[in-house]
């Protein structure tokens, strides 16, 4: 049975006793009220029986005053009638005193022939001495009448406070033992519920246990909190993985932040570095043509012209960058042969400046769809590294580019036999503006950050292998569309 | 006057050239040049072998540092000749960075180091102005 239900008979049950209670106070009530009635009731009856004697004792007889004790004595019986209920009657009836009200009208009727009486008499139908003897008669009859009144009234209140008192002590005890087993069984509920609810089981295995377990009110609560208690653990989750989201953007832009501050500064360093040596070796220039230091002036110019090209060089570089057409360009199928030409073309003077020799390869049964142009730039710039970078003290320095076909990929090894990288600039090998040949070549450290960028643009990922022997650089590009 | 004895530490030739020039025709001829932070220190430490030092010219009463340099930058050497200048006997030997970084921050860190007296931004001291600073530190 549902708690609600439960809660609802005890309060009918208390209601029912209250009721019980006040009723029974009410009958006690009524049972004082008529006595107080019968005794103004015998309190008139005297009245009339002490007129009555001086009468007797031949005194003049007001029948004004006669008439009005007749009307005293007769509103006692009226008003007892009214006060009587139907419940009353019929318990009176039930427990055999409804001679009380039998009582009340029959003093009505004397008091009423009371009346007649006195009429008669005055009207002369009756002599002094008749109406005397019939005045002591009708005093005798209030008398006993008051008499009688008595005992059925107190008959009544007695069985009403007799029946009452053990019904509602029964009832307050049975309201009381009901109250405790409800109590004990709303906390052996509460208690189960808590131990199913501890019990380390799967979401669907507590909806299961709770539906076969617990009803009622105590289920319904379960499921609202249930419900409640998810909404809140997504709400928790969401806004955990807001904070994450927020708090990773927020490093992400720190970063971006930081490592743009550093590209600034080292852009602005290498560019102004090179006006700043020009700009000293121009005065040297000046200096030597008046000294007439021709050879000088004529060294100091050509260093001039390098630092210009190192410049357009970094410039360049630079604008490589962030070269947004090559960002954004559309995927085609590789001819890697034509990829190797455009390569060994766009390199061939570093390669023969360096006496470096290109051997490319190709083992791909299906054409790979990628940037070409990013491609061509990545592959150049790892090729142009390996020739500037190439062990002048190797007989046979070489660079070789060959493509595999894997089952989910395509590799691309760029192998040479050049100088390495140095152990301890490892980690700085794809960060800008970093250089660790520095008396080798006139590179602006870029080279390397540019390709990371661009494999990064096709969706690739590189890696790199380094030793004193050289260098292997493999470029892992995935295998989307094939032809 | 005892004669200035130079190092230079930069690794850019031509700055180093431009610098050394200047000095020249300050009068200054005792110069030595390494192009980066650890050839520097090597040249610096006198448990090392360094063929090209001459004791007359050794050690030298002003280094010229650059900071942006490879394998051992500026703020790295100066780190590391803090202990060496005091276990070498090098505390006659001073720094004046020689740098074409203008930051604030990177003038504060120098600084930082007692010894290090100035900070030239290159391109912008003509040889009078070195020979200045110069007169002031002694």
């Amino acid at each position: 049975m549902k708690i609600s239900r439960k809660l609802m008979i005890i309060v009918a049950l208390t209601i029912f006793e209250v009721s019980l209670v006040l009723f029974t106070l009410f009958e006690i009530l009524q049972g004082a009220r008529f006595h107080q009635l019968n005794a103004s009731h015998l309190k008139y009856i005297v009245s009339f029986s002490e007129q009555v004697r001086q009468i007797q004792a031949d005194k003049p007889i007001n029948t004004l005053v006669l008439r009005k004790t007749m009307y005293d004595i007769r509103e006692q019986p009226i008003e007892c009638l009214k006060q009587i209920t139907a419940v009353e009657k019929f318990i009176m009836r039930r427990i055999g005193t409804y001679n009380a009200i039998e009582l009340c009208e029959k003093d009505i009727a004397d008091a009423n022939n009371g009346l007649a009486l006195i009429d008669s008499y005055v009207d002369e139908r009756i002599n002094r001495k008749s109406f005397v003897m019939q005045l002591d008669i009708l005093s005798g009859i209030f008398k006993q009448n008051s008499i009688d009144f008595e005992l059925p009234i107190v008959r009544t209140v007695e069985f009403i406070v007799n029946l009452m008192v053990p019904i509602v002590i029964v009832l307050s005890i049975t309201i009381v033992m009901f109250i405790v087993y409800l109590s004990r069984n709303i906390t052996t509920s509460i208690k189960d519920v808590i131990s199913l609810l501890s019990r380390e089981q799967s979401d669907k295995a507590l909806d299961d246990t709770i539906s076969k377990n617990v009803t009622g009110e105590l289920r319904e609560l379960l499921i609202s909190a249930k419900l409640r208690v998810k909404k809140e653990a997504i709400k928790t989750e969401v806004n955990r993985q807001l904070e994450a989201l927020v708090s990773q953007r927020t490093e992400s832009l720190t970063k971006a932040n930081q490592e743009l501050a550093e590209f600034a500064y080292r852009l602005s360093h290498d560019l102004k570095s090179p006006l700043t040596s020009s700009k000293g070796l121009a005065r040297f220039v000046i200096q030597d043509i008046d000294d007439n230091h021709l050879h000088e002036a004529r060294r100091n110019s050509q260093q001039i012209v390098t630092q210009m090209e190192k410049l357009e060089q970094l410039l360049s570089r630079v604008l490589s960058l962030t070269n947004e057409k090559l960002q954004t360009e559309e995927a085609s199928f590789i001819d890697f042969d034509e990829v190797f030409d455009t390569i060994r073309r766009e390199n061939q003077e570093v390669l023969r400046a360096h006496d470096c020799l290109l051997v490319c390869e190709t083992h791909v049964q299906h054409a790979l769809r990628s940037g070409r142009q990013s491609l061509i730039l990545i592959l150049g710039h790892l090729v142009s590294n390996s020739a500037k970078y190439s062990d002048p003290d190797k007989m046979c320095r070489s660079v070789k580019v060959a493509v595999f076909e894997r089952e989910c990929d395509y590799h691309i090894d760029i192998i040479d036999n050049g100088r390495g990288i140095p152990e301890n600039r490892i980690p700085e090998v794809f960060l800008m503006f970093k250089r660790f040949h520095p008396n080798v070549g006139s590179g602006a450290g870029l080279g390397l950050a540019t390709v990371k960028k661009y494999v990064g643009y096709l969706g690739g990922r590189i890696k790199f292998d380094t030793s004193a022997d050289g260098t292997t650089f493999t470029i892992v590009l995935p295998k989307g569309d094939v032809m | 006057m005892t004669p200035l004895h130079a190092l230079i530490i930069d690794d850019s030739e031509i700055d180093r050239y431009i610098l050394s020039r200047q000095l020249k025709q300050i009068g200054i001829d005792s110069i030595i040049e390494k192009d980066d932070g650890l050839s520097g220190l090597n040249y610096l430490d006198e448990s090392q072998v360094s063929g090209d030092r001459l004791e007359s010219e050794f050690p030298p009463s002003i280094i010229f540092l650059d900071i942006n340099m490879p394998h051992v930058d500026g703020f790295e050497f100066l780190e590391q000749f803090e202990s060496l200048r005091e276990k070498s006997n090098l505390s006659s030997c001073v720094v004046m960075m020689y740098s074409s970084s203008e930051r604030q921050e990177d003038k504060d860190r120098a600084y930082a180091y007692e010894f290090v007296r100035d900070f030239i931004v290159k391109g912008e001291a003509s040889a009078e102005d070195i020979a200045d600073k110069l007169k002031s530190l002694h």
